[in-house]
C-alpha cells in the first residue's frame, strides 16, 4: 500500500527539505487518507434546502445523544437514523 | 447535521468530523482510508498533535510515506480523541461502503468510542445495515427518518421557486403540486 502520496515533491528529489511546519500541515492530512470528506460536505451544504428535516433536532434521542438535554445523566453515544434512499437522511441539518 | 454540530461546537473547542459513503467510491472507501479520514478531520484547522507529527517523521523516515497501520492508526485517533473535550463522529450513508470495509470499520469504530467516554457517533444508512449496527453497538438509538408534511411542502416551495419554465405553471397547477404532493408523502424524496 505505499502509495505514490508524494509524486509532487519526490520528483523534485528534496525529500530532506520538506520538514519545515508549514509542509507537515499540508503533507500529514495527505498521508492519512486520499478522501477528502470537506469537499462533499461542502456540495451537500450547498443543495441543502433550510429547514427540511428540522424537526429532528428536536426529537428526544437526537438532544440526548448530543447531550442538550442532560437528562437523567445517560446520554447514549451511538445514533443510527435510517430510511429509504432520499428520504433526506444526508440533508439533516 | 453537520453544520448543526459545527455551530454548537465554534463555541468550544469540541471537534465534528463529518464522512459521506458513495458507492461511486466504494473502492476508496476502505477501512484504512476512513479511519484516517476521520483522523484527518480531527486535526483539520487545528495544530497537528505531537504524536501524529512522530508517526508522520517515522513514517517518512523508515517506510518512504507508507501510510499507518490499522493498530497504529487507532492509537493515533485515540490519543487525539483524549486530547479534545469532545468529538462527534458523523458517518452518512453506512450501506453504500462495502460489506467487507463496513464490518471492519464498524469494530474500530467501536474500538475508538469504547475507550473515550467524550465521543459521540451519528450513523445514517438504509434499514438493511440496521442488524449490522446492533451487532457492533448494542446501545445505538436507532430513529427511523422520514419526511414530514411539512418538509414536502418546504421542499416543493423552494424548487417551485427556481423553476426553469415560470410560463408553464399556472395558479390551478401549482395549487394541485401543493395539494396532491405532501398528500403521498411515502413516494417522496427531498434528498
Amino acid at each position: 500500500m505505499a502509495y505514490n502520496l508524494f509524486r509532487d515533491i519526490e520528483i523534485t528529489g528534496h525529500i530532506d527539505s520538506f520538514n519545515s511546519p508549514k509542509d507537515e500541515k499540508r503533507l500529514i492530512p495527505k498521508w492519512l487518507s486520499p478522501l477528502e470528506p470537506h469537499q462533499r460536505h461542502h456540495g451537500v451544504r450547498t443543495n441543502r434546502v433550510d429547514g427540511v428535516g428540522n424537526w429532528f433536532l428536536e426529537t428526544n434521542e437526537f438532544r440526548n445523544w448530543s447531550g442538550a438535554s442532560g437528562g437523567d445523566g445517560y446520554v447514549p453515544p451511538v445514533l443510527f437514523c435510517y430510511g429509504d434512499p432520499g428520504v433526506g437522511k444526508t440533508y439533516l441539518r | 447535521m453537520i453544520d448543526h454540530l459545527c455551530d454548537q461546537a465554534s463555541k468550544s473547542d469540541i471537534a465534528v468530523v463529518g464522512l459521506y459513503c458513495d458507492f461511486l467510491a466504494q473502492h476508496e472507501q476502505t477501512t484504512l482510508n476512513m479511519l484516517g479520514a476521520i483522523l484527518k478531520e480531527l486535526i483539520n484547522r487545528r495544530e497537528i498533535p505531537k504524536h501524529v507529527k512522530q508517526a508522520f517523521k517515522k513514517a517518512k523516515r523508515e517506510s518512504s510515506y507508507l501510510r499507518p497501520r490499522l493498530p497504529d492508526l487507532l492509537e493515533l485517533i485515540k490519543a487525539t480523541v483524549a486530547s479534545l473535550p469532545q468529538v462527534f463522529i458523523c458517518i452518512d450513508a453506512l450501506d453504500e461502503m462495502l460489506p467487507k470495509h463496513r464490518s471492519d470499520f464498524l469494530r474500530s469504530l467501536q474500538g475508538i468510542v469504547r475507550g473515550s467516554p467524550n465521543t459521540r457517533v451519528f450513523l445514517t444508512g438504509r434499514a438493511m445495515v440496521l442488524q449490522e449496527i446492533k451487532e457492533h453497538f448494542p446501545g445505538a438509538v436507532m430513529v427511523p427518518i422520514s419526511p414530514t408534511k411539512e418538509d414536502v411542502e418546504t421542499f416543493l416551495v423552494m424548487k417551485l421557486e427556481g423553476d426553469t419554465e415560470p410560463n408553464a405553471m399556472d395558479d390551478d397547477l401549482h395549487t394541485d403540486i401543493m395539494r396532491v404532493i405532501p398528500e403521498n408523502i411515502s413516494e417522496m424524496r427531498v434528498g
